[in-house]
């Protein structure tokens, strides 16, 4: 809302300055975007009268002016405007003046000869056309009046003052006014507030239904519709002082009828619309929903298919404007209309809101009524546009109202307790200086004892309640009050929910081994999860679409993180960063029954490329994030197919599924233009949270030695090693304390497709020194197992 | 014969100063104490010495016995001890050389900001609680006092799966989640991930982070959410940062505040960040709307409370000076790497 700063001090004396100004109505709840003067960059500009023109010695269009700017002697200007002469009234740009889009006017020499400044066009000053006489015309712009040389032109042009563009609360909607932001003023900075009395004169016949009719079909999408009725209407412009302004305020001047209703707008809040009463078909407007499939074609010009959830104005037969959102083309205002009616409404704020949405049109007075237009004051605003005809004497204001609701239904008033709103607050505010701030507020106010009875002023509709009140007394006696104290009373246990502790450990983990935390948007392309090589049955191809998507990229939520983490993997590849261990902790998304919300599962994907790591590494890191959960982790070769067909495990605990980790197979790989080998695993962590395991009590130490025996086995190239040292470690007993691989071997004496894995197997026992005999027993064991399940020989 | 001893005497005590190293030590050991020692001999010589004298004679060669032993040990640890040194100066190795393993790691600024939060929070007796990030309209505005087309959803563009459902943009449904389901006191915070069809560029994304706190009881105060939110700023952003609360407006509370903090660049002197006015605007709070509890089932006759939001983005931008919100989604090492 732009508040030009003259305009307001009419009504409340704002005699601070505009940024101490704006700073109190910051710190009570209005926030201010900026303070700027309307006349932009204009400066040192004023009114000049030339003294004598005469023609440039050395130049055919050039002339050279004595200009009289009320200084000791006139300035000489040479100017190439053809439309000067001798007599003329001007803006002069001085020495060291500035225009609009930074021009910075100096004295200087124009063929030779001194030029003193500068005589300015409309254009050159952009003064729109509208706001001064004739200031569009090309050349240089002629004052009309004999305004004294040397006065300010931003005066004479009525630029000449302070905007405050002021960001209004979505509760406050009578803020977008300037008598509204009169009376929050006047209450912050605890001055009076006045606001003009309206007093309309009358003159002619009864205007309703004489000379127009208006029916109301739909009470509940419009609650409120006043008009009045224009006669014998003079089309002109309005005065100096209105332009002025609506310019200011960023309306641009048209002609009185609709400046007036543009003036009423700025000052009460409430959009007016104007019809030319002839052009309105029997005098008849009626206010109904739109007929299903009913045509309309708005002042723009475009044509739109309506439904019946639109209000629209109607004549007796064909909808003319839709309600609040664009007025028809048909009774608009022109330059010769006689006889107007002012129209003054209020209508439903969803309905506009849904009808401008649906048809994509947003206008000024949309806006309004979508944040809230107050039915309670549409009679007061009408009967001002009427008061302004009266005053410009554009018009005679026929006696007669129609009001569709002129009985305003009864509000009770808010009761609050004072120790309440202390209690609520923190700040113990005495009674009395509660009455003293709600009664600046414009409430009427009654304090006896702990009770206030609060009568909200008419203009306030956001206030219901004892809140609303705590509210207003302490915005205003001072948000600054407010102590800074702790909870009394019951203690509370804080801490981390159960699954950020666990990505908490799973993170810690990750970090210790170098990997980078990434985070990726949760929507992806369709594209990326279309091209996952996976089932069509597949869970991960069940994804959620969002219904107003920011582009296709970003359409779909993902069910698998790997495409985001392969993404990164080559954003990184590309800006020269080779080594990469990355992982990401996030949702993915799977779509359930229509109506119903996703099912979620929080996923963990690492991934790692260069040089220094392989399959290993990144099992390893797998591992480690798994120990910090404590689980019996087993690895199998298989995983998805956009995994390398031979480097691909899944880790399963309890039978279940927990992680899949593999080489990115090298098609998929270059789907994201990736060509060097990449790493990734994928750990559901939900499921691996479900099988944490506490921390176990200590196991004392050993009190006897252990024993070591060494053991190679030739196995089958494709026995894993892994399976191997299972069955070893089952073979041999609870007395085997651990078991290592430290050799495989390859040779030709072995034979073609054979290997030899030797393994260091570790024995201990809790009660006693073990013997040979306990430890050949167990060897010849493992060695049983091994040749029976392994097919495995001891080597030679 | 004692000539003979006191000669080697001087000898051995002469060539002792002499030997270069411990091996050169035992030679000289061995050839003047050893088994066919020069001593030895002299010891095995004395069965032709007369009788009486043997005693004297024996005990002059022990004595020198002793003397060349002493002065033989005492020259073997200051051997010892120079090779030692030695060894040891050898040993020198560049400290200097770059590392072979060196594992850096970090955790994403957003996770470092939320762990400081978490424990802030934790400290002050909050509990953490998670909700879906794919959530009913309810949750995410009806309960919280925002009906369908309620131009209060204007400000938060919120992207739809369909009528019903929404990608959360914000993440107060878990706390209406806990106020329908959970009796006063309550006192939780909701960290999450939170999404706006906001396009995205250098101060906005379409996909961020809130931690929303909720604190219900029966005598909570708004005096008690600026001690809550000063304790945050102090602890987040150090001594001396204070918070300044501005009157708003959120369909949620009623009084409702924007929090400035001091702005932690110039310490409210005034700077390009915060514009000049020494304030940075960092969250929004206040008093819990008593609409808004008795839709979520608890009396507001009896009790009461504050709530509270921020942008972990912002914070991790103003904590750290990010320059750009993009950088906290491209995932680019370089730039996480800056993090410890």
């Amino acid at each position: 809302m732009k508040v030009p700063m003259k305009w307001l001090k009419e009504y409340t004396p704002v005699s601070l300055t505009p940024e101490e100004y704006a700073s109190r109505m910051i710190m009570t709840g209005t926030a201010v975007e900026e303070v700027a003067p309307v006349s932009g960059e204009i400066d040192n500009v004023v009114v000049g009268k030339l003294l004598s023109v005469e023609k440039h010695p050395d130049s055919d269009h050039l002339v050279i002016c004595q200009v009289d700017v009320g200084g000791e002697r006139p300035l000489q200007i040479v100017t190439g405007a053809p439309n000067v002469q001798a007599g003329d009234i001007v803006p002069v740009a001085l020495n060291d003046s500035h225009l609009p889009g930074g021009v910075h006017i100096k004295t200087g020499k124009l063929r030779g000869v001194l030029s003193e400044g500068m005589l300015c066009s409309g254009p050159e000053l952009e003064v729109p056309e509208g706001l001064y006489p004739h200031c569009g015309d090309k050349g240089i712009l002629q004052f009309r009046e004999e305004y004294a040389p040397g006065t300010d032109a931003r005066d004479v042009l009525g630029i000449h003052d302070d905007v405050i563009d002021l960001e209004i609360l979505a509760n406050r909607p009578d803020l977008l006014s300037v008598w509204g932001v009169a009376r929050e003023s006047a209450a912050v900075l605890g001055v009076q507030c006045t606001i003009p009395e309206i007093q309309v004169e009358e003159k002619g016949e009864e205007a309703f239904p004489a000379k127009a009719t208006v029916s109301v079909l739909d009470q509940e999408l419009c609650p409120r519709y006043c008009a009045r009725v224009i006669h014998n209407v003079k089309i002109g412009p309005s005065p100096m002082w209105m332009r002025e302004r609506l310019h200011a305020a960023g309306v641009r001047p048209i002609n009185n009828i609709v400046d007036i209703t543009n003036y009423v707008m700025l000052e009460t809040g409430h959009p007016m619309h104007a019809f030319d009463l002839s052009k309105v078909k029997e005098q008849a407007i009626v206010v109904r929903r739109a007929y299903p499939g009913e045509k309309l074609t708005t002042l723009d010009g475009k044509e739109y298919t309506l439904n019946d959830t639109m209000l629209v104005i109607a004549d007796k037969q064909n909808a003319t404007g839709l309600a609040g959102i664009m007025g028809g083309e048909e009774s608009e205002i022109t330059s010769d209309t006689a006889d107007v009616l002012f129209e003054c409404a209020a209508f439903d704020r969803a309905s506009i809101r849904v009808t401008s949405r649906t048809l994509g049109i947003r206008t000024e007075a949309s806006g309004r009524f979508e944040r809230g237009v107050n039915p309670d004051t549409a009679l007061d605003a009408v009967n001002r546009a009427c008061q302004l005809v009266n005053e410009l004497a554009c018009g005679e204001v026929l006696p007669g109202v129609y009001d569709s609701r002129p009985e305003a239904p009864a509000k009770a008033p808010i009761v609050a307790s004072v120790q309440r709103v202390a209690s609520l607050t923190g700040v113990q505010i005495p009674g009395e200086r509660m009455v003293e701030i709600l009664s600046g507020l414009g409430f009427g106010c009654q304090l006896s004892g702990d009770t206030l009875t609060c009568v909200r002023p008419v203009w306030r509709q956001d206030l219901d309640g004892e809140a609303d009140i705590a509210e207003e007394v302490l915005r205003l006696y001072g948000y600054d009050a407010l102590p800074s104290t702790l909870m009394t009373g019951v203690t509370m246990p804080g801490g981390r929910s159960e699954a950020q502790q666990a990505t908490d450990a799973a993170r810690a983990s990750l970090v210790a081994r170098g990997f980078y935390e990434t985070y990726s948007f949760s929507f992806v392309t369709p594209k990326w999860l279309a091209n996952l090589p996976v089932p069509e049955d597949d869970k991960r191809r069940r994804w959620v679409s969002i219904r107003n998507p920011l582009g296709e990229d970003t359409s779909v939520m993902r069910t698998t993180l790997v495409p985001s983490m392969l993404q990164n993997v080559a954003f990184n590849l590309s800006r020269g960063t080779q080594e990469l261990k990355l992982f990401e902790c996030s949702t993915a998304f799977f779509r359930q029954g229509a109506g119903e919300l996703a099912e979620e599962k929080p996923m963990l994907c690492i991934a790692m490329c260069g040089d220094k790591v392989d399959f290993y590494a990144l099992r390893d890191a797998v591992y480690a994030v798994l120990e910090r959960f404590g689980v019996k982790a087993t690895i199998s070769a298989g995983g998805d197919a956009y995994y390398h067909p031979g480097r691909k495990a899944i880790v399963t605990v309890r039978k279940e599924p927990v992680a899949q980790l593999g080489e990115i197979h090298p098609d998929y790989a270059a789907q994201f233009d990736i060509e060097t080998r990449v790493y990734v695993a994928e750990i559901d962590m939900e499921l691996l949270r479900a099988f944490r395991v506490a921390q176990p009590r200590v196991k004392p130490l050993p009190k006897y030695p252990a024993v070591t025996r060494d053991l190679a086995l030739v196995v089958s190239e494709e026995t894993g090693v892994g399976p191997l040292m299972d069955a070893i470690r089952k073979a041999a007993g609870h007395e085997l304390e651990r078991v290592e691989l430290f050799d495989v071997y390859r040779g030709v004496q072995l034979g073609l497709g054979k290997k030899s894995a030797a393994f260091s197997l570790v024995f201990r026992a809790a009660d006693r020194t073990m013997n040979e005999e306990d430890i050949s027993k167990a060897m010849s064991k493992v060695l049983d197992v091994c040749k029976k399940q392994f097919d495995a020989q001891l080597r030679a | 014969m004692q000539e003979q001893l006191k000669g080697i005497r001087d000898r051995v005590i002469q060539e002792l100063s002499q030997a270069k190293d411990t091996s050169a030590l035992e030679q000289l050991r061995v050839r003047v104490l050893g088994k066919k020692g020069e001593l030895t001999e002299i010891l095995r010589g004395m069965g032709k010495l007369p009788a009486e004298l043997r005693p004297q004679m024996g005990q002059m060669v022990n004595s020198v016995r002793e003397k060349l032993e002493e002065a033989i040990s005492a020259r073997q640890a200051e051997l010892k001890e120079a090779e030692k040194n030695a060894k040891l100066a050898r040993e020198v190795i560049d400290v200097t050389l770059p590392g072979k393993d060196r594992q850096a790691g970090s955790a994403h600024p957003i996770t470092l900001v939320l762990n400081d939060l978490l424990e802030i929070f934790s400290g002050l007796g909050f509990m953490s609680v998670e909700g879906p990030e794919i959530e009913y309209d309810r949750y995410n505005f009806e309960l919280l006092s925002v009906p369908k087309n309620h131009p209060a959803r204007d400000a938060q563009d919120t992207f739809y799966v369909d009528d019903n459902v929404v990608l959360r943009s914000q993440t107060s449904p878990v706390q209406a989640r806990v106020m329908t389901t959970q009796k006063p006191p309550i006192r939780i915070v909701s960290p999450g991930r939170v999404f706006r069809a906001d396009e995205l560029d250098a101060t906005h994304s379409p996909v961020f982070h809130q931690f929303e706190g909720l604190c219900i009881d029966e005598n909570i105060t708004m005096g008690d959410l600026k001690g809550t939110l000063d304790e945050f700023a102090r602890r987040m952003f150090g001594e001396g940062i204070k918070t300044r609360f501005r009157p708003s407006y959120f369909p949620f509370t009623e009084p409702s505040a924007e929090v400035d903090l001091t702005c932690a660049n110039c310490h409210g002197a005034g700077c390009r960040m915060c514009k000049g006015t020494g304030w940075i605007e960092v969250l929004g709070a206040g008093m819990v709307n008593p609409h808004v509890l008795e839709m979520c089932g608890i009396d507001p006759g009896k009790y009461q409370g504050f709530a509270f939001g921020m942008g972990l983005e912002r914070l991790a931008i103003i904590k750290y000076g990010i320059p750009d919100i993009r950088y906290l989604y491209e995932n680019d090492v370089r730039f996480l790497s800056q993090f410890r």
